[in-house]
């Protein structure tokens, strides 16, 4: 059983999320707004939460929203992990609450087994790539324009195989498929994926912030 | 309660002036000549009659418009004031530097002068601008030799006497030059301002739609994403839903939106129609720089590549645009039941002529391939960036896979 908090202000959202999820995952709270959030996170200590990304409440310097919740949450990161879950799929939500520290994005209009799904691999430390995500990321790090990273640990761009996994991700395979289609194995792709993350986490590129500023909505 | 046969009284809309006299006339009986004849008669009485007409012209209500499109539209007046303002100013000017001269005191003619000229240029600004009659020339022209005018009379009263004027007429003078300047900067005083406010309400409207955006982000689209979330997605109500909810993102957001149609945009496009007609939920990612012209090969192989992913698989297409600096790539991978081109019967001329022979002919490539692990097809189109402006010419498209 993998114990979720759902955080979304809109009542009905999180009655029928609740209704949808399968039965490994066990909804042990629910919360409206960014202060009840991280109250409930900080009492409940759920595995995985799932974060609307716009959420009234919260301070006006901490930047507000889904971001502002991980960000207040940050001494638990290690043991609660963040799924964001929005209808945005604006380049700044999505970035911007990435980098906050969530470990994946999913669109609302994702189904109740896909979300199952995502909670599993973000409770096991994996992350979700939608392959809007999976696009982002490809354009963030200017690896269509051809740009590639030298060395394993370069922060600022996306090595070959990384490159590769994302392109397959954004073509809308599944982590298995894109196992089987580049020879790895299911557990090198999600640790390419986790490679990815980690540096849209951690990069201070400057396309990644300028970008998702710039590009403002899709 | 006593009743007038009488017209009422209102100022038409196409006057000579002010139309002060016509409605008089028109409202009275009388002829118009004769209103005219004893406005002039009162004028020359201490000027009775221009103060009267005055009093009318600001109190009378306009005519209302014929028709709905002239609602705003403004009046237009026959005789050219401006031009009669200033000429009687010029006159009244050379009248005054010629008594400048002479031993006289010209301080009633310096002051009419400046007033005439400082009313030609009112007029010019104030019922000038919104005439249809006026040209833009003609209201230059008027605004210029006002200011003009006042600027050389100035000069001359100064060098009145030779160079020694008295106090007065000095003083005069230089608010006559002063005043002439202003007029000068007038229109571009008034084209600044008139700018700086169509910013504001521009701004505010910037404001007042990121608010409303925000608004219907948090509830509509939220009601949109539940919708098809609790139809299932194929379905009709969900797809209704999917429908409604890019036609409102797109309203939302249509500032951002280049006012070309790039490739991502168009692809886009076709999927949300594609979507309407077939149970499937196309999804449109891309990455890269699309812009540019888009060969329209590519997008017709795209389009048919989708209609044939969501006619015959259905349920989730995915479709990925990479645009480099070199090539255009699109994938649409289906996970239908998949098919097997070269197992293809012949009359299936769809994937075969509206894909691959498109593709080729335009100087790409058009590779179809069962999904990965047996599941569904995808089809990727490859198409040059070089290539595109090129006359169609055949070449065996292999095209990586």
């Amino acid at each position: 059983m993998t114990r979720v908090l759902i955080v979304d202000d809109h009542s009905i959202f999180r009655s029928g999320l609740r209704t949808d999820l399968d039965e490994t995952i066990e909804v042990v709270g629910e919360a409206a707004d960014v202060d009840s959030a991280v109250a409930r996170i900080a009492e409940l200590v759920p595995e995985v939460v799932l974060l609307d990304v716009h959420l009234p409440g919260g301070g006006a310097g901490a930047g507000g929203g889904g971001a502002e919740v991980i960000r207040r949450s940050a001494a638990l990161l290690g043991s609660t992990r963040f799924l964001a879950l929005s209808v945005s799929d604006a380049a700044e939500d999505v970035v911007g609450t990435i980098r906050a520290g969530a470990r994946g994005y999913l669109t609302k209009t994702s189904s109740g087994a896909e979300v199952s799904r995502a909670i599993a691999a973000v409770a096991a430390g994996d992350a979700v790539f939608s392959p809007r995500l999976a696009g982002f990321v490809l354009d963030a790090f200017g690896a269509v324009a051809g740009e590639q990273a030298v060395a394993d640990d370069e922060l600022d761009r996306l090595s070959a195989r990384e490159r590769e996994v994302m392109r397959l991700i954004a073509r809308g395979y599944s982590y298995k498929e894109v196992a089987s289609d580049l020879y790895i194995s299911v557990k090198t792709v999600e640790s390419h994926v986790s490679a990815v993350l980690r540096k849209l986490q951690l990069s201070s590129r400057h396309e990644l912030t300028a970008w998702a500023l710039e590009r403002k909505l899709l | 309660m006593p009743r007038y046969d009488r017209a009422p009284l209102l100022r038409p809309r196409k006057a000579i002036v002010g139309g002060v006299c016509s409605a008089l006339a028109t409202h009275l009986g009388f002829p118009v000549s004769v209103v005219r004849l004893a406005m002039v008669v009162f004028a020359l009485f201490g000027g009775s009659g221009v103060l009267f007409y005055l009093w009318l012209w600001a109190f009378v209500p306009l005519a209302p418009a014929l028709t709905r499109v002239d609602a705003g539209a403004p009046v237009s007046r026959r005789a050219p004031v401006g031009a009669l303002l200033l000429a009687a100013g010029t006159v009244v000017a050379g009248a005054a530097v010629v008594l400048a001269n002479s031993a006289t005191t010209p301080f009633a003619a310096i002051v009419g002068a400046t007033l005439l000229a400082g009313a030609a240029v009112t007029w010019s600004l104030a019922f000038d601008q919104t005439d249809a009659t006026r040209s833009a020339r003609y209201r230059t022209l008027v605004r210029t030799l006002g200011a003009a005018l006042l600027i050389l009379t100035g000069m001359l009263l100064l060098a009145s006497h030779g160079a020694r004027p008295d106090a007065v007429t000095a003083v005069l003078a230089v608010l006559m030059i002063v005043l002439g300047a202003g007029v000068a900067a007038a229109p571009s005083v008034m084209r600044l301002w008139t700018e700086l406010m169509a910013e504001r309400a521009g701004r505010v409207r910037q404001e007042q739609r990121a608010e409303i955006a925000a608004h219907l982000h948090d509830s509509v689209l939220q009601t949109l994403a539940l919708i098809q979330n609790r139809a299932g997605a194929s379905s009709e109500v969900a797809r209704l839903a999917r429908a409604q909810e890019r036609e409102l993102r797109d309203w939302l957001f249509a500032g951002t939106a280049p006012a070309e149609a790039d490739l991502a945009t168009q692809l886009r496009d076709i999927a949300a129609a594609i979507e309407i007609d077939y149970p499937a939920r196309l999804d449109v990612v891309a990455a890269g720089e699309s812009a540019g012209p888009v060969n329209p090969a590519l997008v017709a192989a795209s389009r048919e590549a989708m209609l044939n992913a969501a006619r015959h698989a259905g349920g989730e297409v995915s479709i990925y645009l990479e645009s480099s600096r070199e090539a255009f790539d699109v994938f649409v991978r289906d996970r239908g039941p998949g098919f097997d081109l070269t197992a293809l019967p012949a009359d299936r001329l769809g994937v075969r002529e509206s894909i691959v022979g498109r593709m080729s002919r335009a100087g790409g490539a058009a590779t179809v391939r069962r999904g990965s692990g047996g599941i569904g097809a995808e089809v990727h189109l490859h198409l040059d960036r070089a290539l595109r402006k090129e006359s169609p010419q055949e070449s065996t498209g292999g095209g990586p896979a």
